[in-house]
């Protein structure tokens, strides 16, 4: 007997018992269907939460100095410069200061973010899009000259400028709470606003504004000293020594090794608490699901018992016509893999549909991988021979009168 | 030459401490060509001979030569291949997979013998047109008659051409009327050459065999021939 011929006559004793048949497979059908749904949900979270990570910056160390540091612990341009003249792995630093202020030009005054960094800050901000539209951004020797420039997001720039879109070259004044100063626009970024798509509505947004920080000592009595200040790492392995390093010489050059005064900060212990706990998820969604499959499988052998012992006069009939032992055995552990199997398609399938619904809820994109679908697929299949065997055999050694007997 | 060759065959069933002896010594020929009927009380041991013919049984004792085969020490395999080649059954319950057409019941025995599928559909045809079904090929069994379902089991007991039929009360479940129209499929059967083995209690069935075989207490009692026995299918036996 062909495998086709057994495949024709699993397929035909299923739908003779489509309801029994159905129950069967549910076990199977919930613990698939709930096993591509998690991985593919869990899979897109992590997407999104490494791509947020990847946004903060992974490659970002965020360096600060204690409110105890002293009017001389203060990090200066110079320790910033040594920092990156001594370290290779440091690709960009700047100070990080950021004003809640206004911005005006001809009409009403808005609501701005102004940030005061070095040069480096096109690279290290995380917040403004790097990418200018037009002019340039600020150079060493602005920020040398504390020169009165600013470099302004192009949403900003319409908001400001009643549309306009050539506006470098303008004028605009930036104003804190105590002072204002007037700055002329040397460069246009990309527009801020689309990063944050849909979390804030656009007319309320602040205009971006970057300035040399020893421009904003003009503008803000709160800038002095630095404070906080942005490093980034040529890639996510070189932080922690990026970290150690820029403490270190700190701390030698303020002559104060072992105070504590400077604190570097990455996102890094973070991400590998999130990779921790993603993986802790998938291995107790695999725990689930073997269980899941388990039960289902104990419901495919329950219901091949059943069968066997319903359809026995069958068997006694097929055997006296000729079938061999092989013969019955493999019709019915075709059975039980194909009623296996059709319940992990139809949880597969259920799985897709309840990874998108609730992706599209939580707005993020469910990944269903064919390694999943395989694996999935797979495992159904051997959970049917592995629970079908037993009633297989059962089947294959029945006595032919006894069976041919039986009522 | 004879087909069917049973010397000195032994049963017993065992239950508990007591020894049931159910065939003691038989010794049955049957040739090729013949229509022989098994007759005898219940319990005589009528269907314990049949399915030791058949190959679906072990005895204790004697040897069994099928078609110049000893198969008296076949394993389960090897009776498997021999009952699909050999051995036509005819079952007093008729035994059709009840959710298989008549056509894919009739072809059955051909899937085990690895017969193609074409070759499976137009022969399971014809069967089933030589018992007069011809035109019910896609009927399922609960769709027909107690008497046109044995006629569907005769022709799944010919299909693949075997050297012997045998029968274990085929009329058992069926009116008297009905019983006349299967005993006449065997005989046309027997007249184009088929060798057939029929178990039966009624008199009135056996008479239509060439030769009569009557089992007592698991012993061949009586073996003769019918003097001309009377022969059904030239008349019209409507259905
Ligand atoms: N599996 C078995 N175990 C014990 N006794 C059996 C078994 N099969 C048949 N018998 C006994 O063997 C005897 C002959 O049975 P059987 O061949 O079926 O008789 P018949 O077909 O002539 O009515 C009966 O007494 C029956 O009870
Ligand atoms: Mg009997």
């Amino acid at each position: 007997m062909t495998l086709l011929e057994s495949f024709k006559m699993a397929l035909d004793a299923i739908r003779a018992n489509k309801m029994r048949s159905f129950l069967t497979m549910l076990g199977n059908i919930i613990g698939i269907a709930a096993v591509i749904a998690i991985l593919a949900i869990g899979n897109g979270a992590t997407t999104r939460i490494t791509g947020t990570f990847n946004d903060l910056g992974a490659t970002t160390v965020s360096l600060s100095v204690s409110n105890n540091a002293s009017n001389d612990e203060q990090i200066t341009d110079q320790d910033l410069q040594a920092i990156k003249n001594t370290d290779d792995r440091v690709t960009a630093i700047s100070p990080n200061y950021t004003l809640s202020g206004f911005a005006a030009a001809s009409g009403d005054e808005k609501t701005a973010l102004i940030f005061g960094g070095s040069p480096d800050l096109q690279r290290t901000s995380n917040v403004m899009d790097p990418s200018l539209v037009s002019g340039r951004y600020f150079t060493q020797a602005d920020y040398d000259e504390s020169a009165p420039v600013a470099v302004i997001s192009a949403d900003g720039a319409k908001s400001l400028f009643n549309n306009q879109t050539n506006i470098v070259g303008k004028m605009m004044t930036l104003r804190s709470r105590t002072t204002s100063i007037s700055v002329r626009i040397i460069g246009v970024t990309k527009s801020t606003a689309d990063k944050f798509q849909g979390a804030v509505r656009r007319n309320s947004f602040p205009v971006y504004v970057a300035i040399p920080y020893s421009t904003m000592k003009l503008v803000s009595i709160n800038a002095g000293g630095i404070t906080d200040v942005t490093i980034k790492a040529r890639s996510r392995n070189d932080i922690t020594a990026v970290s150690q390093n820029t403490v270190r010489l700190l701390e030698t050059r303020h002559d104060v090794v072992g105070q504590q005064l400077y604190t570097a900060r990455n996102y890094l212990s973070a991400l590998d608490q999130v990779d921790n706990v993603l993986t802790l998820f998938v291995e107790f969604i695999a725990a689930v699901a073997a269980i899941a499959l388990v039960v289902g499988g104990i419901g495919v052998m329950n219901i091949m018992l059943v069968s066997v012992t319903e359809r026995t006069r069958e068997i006694g009939t097929r055997k006296a016509l000729g079938a061999t032992t092989r013969d019955i055995m493999i019709q019915f552990l075709t059975e039980a893999v194909i009623l296996s199997l059709i319940g992990g398609i139809i949880g597969l399938m259920l799985g897709i549909i309840v990874a998108e619904s609730v992706a599209a809820a939580l707005a993020i994109t469910a990944t269903i991988t064919w390694q999943a679908i395989v694996l999935v697929l797979v495992f159904a299949s051997a959970v049917g021979i592995f629970f079908g065997i037993y009633p297989a055999r059962k089947a294959a050694k029945l006595n032919p009168i006894e069976a041919l007997r039986y009522e | 030459m004879s087909l069917i060759s049973l010397t000195h065959i032994v049963k017993t069933y065992r239950t508990g401490d007591e020894t049931l002896h159910v065939l003691k010594d038989v010794n049955l020929t049957v040739n090729t060509g013949e229509f022989l009927a098994i007759m005898g009380p219940s319990g005589s041991g009528k269907s314990t001979m049949m399915n030791i013919m058949g190959l679906l049984d072990n005895f204790d004792a004697g040897v069994y030569t099928l078609n110049n085969q000893d198969v008296t020490h076949l394993n389960e395999n090897q009776r498997a291949h021999v009952r699909n080649k050999e051995i036509g059954f005819v079952f007093q319950s008729f035994n059709l997979m009840p959710r298989m057409t008549l056509l894919e019941n009739v072809a059955l025995p051909m899937v085990y013998a690895g017969i193609g599928r074409g070759e499976r559909k137009d022969r399971a045809a014809d069967a089933l047109t030589q018992v007069g079904l011809g035109d019910r090929v896609d009927h399922q069994p609960n769709e027909i008659s107690g008497g046109q379902m044995q006629r569907v089991a005769i022709a799944r007991a010919i299909v693949n051409r075997p050297a012997v039929i045998m029968a274990d009360e085929p009329t058992g479940n069926l009116d008297s009327h009905t019983s006349l129209e299967i005993v006449r499929i065997f005989q046309e059967l027997n007249a184009a050459g088929t060798t057939i083995v029929m178990v039966t209690h009624e008199p009135d069935i056996a008479q239509y065999a060439k030769r009569i075989v009557s089992f007592r207490d698991g012993i061949v009692q009586k073996d003769e021939p019918v003097a001309n026995p009377p022969q059904l299918f030239s008349q019209e036996v409507s259905s």
